[in-house]
């Protein structure tokens, strides 16, 4: 386990090296997503002045909906600072042979594959979303309880391992499919789904969908399970869902490894 | 280099006896046909006709500690097939394989520490980075002791000349200074068993050379097992004892490259200078191929043919010299796959080499 | 197009070659990216199918917003309109997205990889055009069972069909969208031949296009936000870009939001704005090529 401390740390320091021989690149990749995050902001504003809160009586009005986006920008930053750039160059390694680097490397290849590269620049989008948090939490009414404050790390890394999942998942479609381009658009548009609370999805089509998101593709727990614990009373059908997305974020981790692992059995089987 | 004191992780045993032992050992895989044409393509959407490809058929092979063996063939004959399968990239249709007394495909990290698979051309060093970034990482992940990695480092950066390299971004430095840091990297770890595919592809003269020059040094100071894959001949010719001529798939050859020119050359390359414009007609009579550079005329006589030629050649009025060499190792190895894939037509395009 | 197809960037070496001939290697290399796409099919049914989830969440978040504001009028936008919008502008984006069209031309140049088209006696940027018809061919091709799927499963969120002039309009205004799109991206990847890195202007195009084309909203939404200057609203500024065309404006003219003299003249404004693009595009070309290799690419 150390090694792989070791190794890690290793590739975030290489990372920042990187970052800072290239930095007019890093300033603008930093003030670009921040750009992009602004431009969600105002459109969220444009909305919230046509309603005071999303869905009847749901209690999404703009502070804790703002929370709901924070929390949502904490998580995805990690993700795309830490594992993203890395799954983005799986599909290239398998079409030029750079995966048989990998593969005969004396330590485990989803790691290898999964962490090998740190991008420090989306980490700003991470810090816009801390200010977005206090912001927003500074201009309720509500206060979080202490407890909240304390259990919401736990279930943003909760959510991380399950966005985790998902782009192991789509780093083994790779080897199937034989070239996947569309691995960063799929996890555009997957993530989509968690960009709005959950109570959107209602009615006869959102019901199902809300309960194939949580249930089968647990992508709905990512943001809304922390998000709730700052962003309004927890209810107690939030702890059920907040027991569920523990599970889940252990489930998908398994089920992802074992897929990961089958597929590149797969490639070592199917190439020459 | 001191050689003897740092071999530690050998098992004595395995000392003197086979490094690599392969038997019966077969690799296929299944390519998707892509038919030509648009209306062809669209149904390829929905149903594929698909084809086996055998890239290794039934390959015997052994290899004793501190030999260094070429593996010779044309494109898709199943080298890097060989080297990967070897190496653990992946897993053999059937067949067995024990290198250093592991089954390579089952990747214990043990054997992993123990060999180190080399690729021309494909970078392993971060690309963006100076080399002595991606050294370090190397460290970590072969948990190389600090110290002892710096002395093994310092070792082959000098013996390379690429002290002044470690600190430049990797993408900066030309093919040939890549390849060495490449060779570093791949060394690190003290392998005891060296896979190298094509180390000297795009290589420029010098560079080979000084890549060849190391090489050899390493392998006959560490006493290392070494297959390499080339299109070079004078990769071979500088560096291996033994070669392996493979065609699709199977053994064609398993020698020394002696016996191999011995038993493949037919012919014998005769040069004659000439006083005056040579003539190629005139010399027809006695060999084939007759070529003229400048004031010399190349002839290729019969082996059997050369000591009843010479002294006839010899009465020619205008001859200044006469040379009398081997056939080059390109040109032997060049007739043998012409000869043999004449004879064999099955179809191996698609399967890289 | 036709014109653009003969005209060769360097006219001298482009002269021996007839019509017939631009034709012929244009429908080859046609045949071969379509061939190309289709042995990725995996890869293609799934981005095909994933680019209609983003407007089911859309659907939603305005369901959403309608249910709690308690009113039926959203910026003359009713809940129905609204829906049938994002399903247009949906549309429209599928002719006028042009997926790594500009990343591609700067990797070219970057790499050096261009150089081949340099030296070919074929026109780059209608080699370009060829390549993109052909996806967008296979695309539609792939794409048009989900489509129609879509639009039969909404059809109640839609107005009655509009007259034969509407549609009409609304066609040239796609065929059009497909060329400023092509355009657009095309001349911003050739600003490679002066920068090395355009990956970050880029995504600062994708931005504003996103913001600015009506891919978000309803442009018109803005009309009711003052800019404070001249009484001019955020609503005018966006109409004088070339964006809108690309999504928001054909779906306008669907739904009816755009009709008689305006729409007459928001499809002349857009064929000019075909017009200064392409323009843009060949002359990108033509300076950044001569650029490139006075500086030794």
């Amino acid at each position: 386990m150390g090694r792989y401390w070791r190794v890690f740390a290793t590739f975030a320091v290489a990372g920042m090296v990187r970052d800072m021989t290239f930095r007019t690149n890093f300033l603008i990749a930093c003030i670009s997503s921040i750009a992009w995050v602004a431009m969600n902001l105002s459109f969220y504003v444009l909305v919230f002045s046509f309603t005071p809160e999303l869905g009847l009586n749901t209690g999404w009005s703009r502070e804790p909906f703002f929370v709901f986006v924070a929390t949502g920008l904490i998580i995805n930053s990690i993700v795309q600072t830490f594992f993203m750039p890395s799954a983005e160059e799986f599909s290239e390694m398998v079409r030029s042979g750079g995966l048989d680097a990998v593969l005969v490397q004396p330590l485990d290849a989803q790691f290898l594959i999964t962490c090998h590269r740190v991008d420090y620049s989306s980490l700003a989008n991470g810090m816009v979303g801390f200010l977005l948090l206090f912001w927003s939490l500074l201009s309720t009414k509500w206060t979080p309880t202490p407890v909240a404050f304390l259990l919401y790390p736990l279930f943003v890394i909760s959510g991380v391992t399950i966005l985790y999942s998902f782009i192991i998942g789509l780093a083994a479609a790779t080897i199937f499919l034989g070239r996947n381009q569309s691995l960063y658009d799929f996890w555009f548009y997957i993530t989509t789904f968690s960009r709005y609370p959950m109570e959107i999805y209602s009615g006869p089509w959102g019901t199902p969908l809300q309960t194939l998101c949580t249930f089968v593709l647990p992508i709905l727990v990512v943001v809304n399970v922390p998000a709730r614990l700052l962003a309004r009373p927890f209810l107690m059908s939030d702890t059920n869902l907040a027991i569920w997305s523990l599970l889940a974020a252990g489930v998908s981790f398994i089920v992802s490894r074992r897929v990961f692992t089958h597929s590149i059995d797969r490639y070592r089987s199917a190439s020459s | 280099m001191n050689a003897s004191s740092r071999l530690p992780t050998v098992d004595r045993s395995l000392a003197n006896d086979d490094v690599i032992q392969v038997s019966g050992l077969s690799k296929s895989y299944r390519v998707y046909d892509k038919p030509e044409g648009i209306a062809a393509s669209i149904s390829g959407l929905f149903r594929r006709k698909h084809r086996t490809v055998h890239a290794l058929q039934n390959i015997d092979l052994s290899v004793k500690r501190g030999e260094f063996v070429a593996l010779l063939g044309p494109n898709g004959a199943g080298k890097t097939t060989c080297l990967k399968l070897l190496s653990g990239i992946i897993t053999p249709t059937s067949g067995e394989a024990r290198v250093l007394g592991h089954v390579p495909w089952d990747r214990e990290n043990a054997y992993r520490r123990r060999f180190s698979l080399v690729m021309g051309q494909r970078n392993q060093l971060w690309w963006d980075l100076p080399a002595s970034e991606s050294f370090k990482l190397h460290r970590e992940i072969y948990r190389i002791d600090a110290g002892h990695f710096d002395r093994i480092r310092d070792e082959l950066v000098d013996l390379l000349g690429v002290r002044s390299l470690l600190l430049q971004p990797v993408r900066d430095l030309s093919l040939g200074e890549r390849m060495k840091l490449e060779l570093v990297a791949s060394l690190l770890h003290e392998p005891e068993v060296l896979f190298l595919d094509e180390p000297t592809l795009g290589l420029d003269v010098v560079a080979q050379h000084a890549v060849h020059g190391f090489l050899q040094h390493y392998q006959s100071a560490r006493r290392v097992t070494v297959m390499l894959t080339t299109h070079y001949m004078k990769d071979v010719a500088a560096l291996c004892q033994r070669v392996v001529v493979v065609m699709h798939g199977s053994i064609l050859y398993d020698g020394s490259l002696a016996a191999f020119i011995d038993r493949y050359s037919t012919h014998k390359l005769v040069t004659l200078e000439m006083s005056n414009a040579p003539n190629p007609a005139l010399l027809a009579r006695w060999g084939s191929d007759v070529e003229v550079r400048g004031p010399e005329i190349l002839v290729r006589v019969d082996r059997t043919q050369v000591a009843s030629v010479l002294p006839e050649l010899l009465e020619i009025p205008s001859i200044v010299d006469i040379t009398v060499e081997d056939v080059p190792l390109e040109e032997i190895v060049a007739s043998l796959f012409r000869s043999n894939d004449s004879g064999n037509s099955r179809t191996h395009d698609g399967a890289p080499a | 197009m036709t014109a653009m197809q003969t005209k060769s960037p360097h006219s001298s070496d482009g002269s021996d070659y007839s019509l017939r001939d631009h034709f012929r290697i244009w429908r080859t290399m046609l045949t071969i990216s379509l061939e190309e796409r289709l042995v990725y099919r995996g890869d293609f049914a799934l981005g095909t199918l994933l680019r209609f989830l983003p407007i089911v969440t859309q659907v939603f978040l305005w369901t959403a917003v309608f249910s709690a504001a308690g009113r039926s009028d959203i910026a003359g936008y009713s809940k129905n309109d609204i829906v049938a919008y994002y399903l247009l502008a949906m549309a429209t984006r599928a002719f006028s997205s042009m997926p790594g069209l500009a990343g591609s031309i700067a990797r070219g140049i970057r790499d050096g990889s261009i150089k081949k088209y340099l030296v070919q006696p074929v026109d780059y940027i209608g080699f370009l055009f060829a390549m993109r018809v052909a996806h967008k061919l296979v695309y539609f091709a792939v794409a048009l069972g989900p489509f129609v799927l879509v639009l039969f499963l909404f059809r109640s969120y839609f107005p009655a069909i509009p007259d034969v002039g509407t549609i009409i309009a609304f066609a040239a205004s796609l065929f059009m969208a497909f060329l400023i799109g092509f355009f657009l991206e095309a001349t911003l990847g050739m600003l490679g031949f002066w920068f090395l890195e355009v990956a970050s202007l880029l995504f600062v195009y994708m931005l504003a296009n996103y913001l600015l084309s009506g891919h978000m909203f309803p442009l018109d939404m803005l009309d009711g936000i003052a800019t404070g200057l001249l009484g001019i609203s955020l609503g005018d500024v966006v109409k004088m870009l070339p964006f809108e065309y690309t999504a928001y404006f054909p779906a306008a003219i669907w739904l009816g939001k755009i009709s008689g003299p305006a729409m007459y003249q928001g499809l002349l404004i857009e064929a000019m704005w075909v017009i200064v693009m392409a323009a843009a595009c060949r002359l990108a070309y033509d300076r950044g090529s001569r650029h490139w290799s006075a500086v030794g690419g």
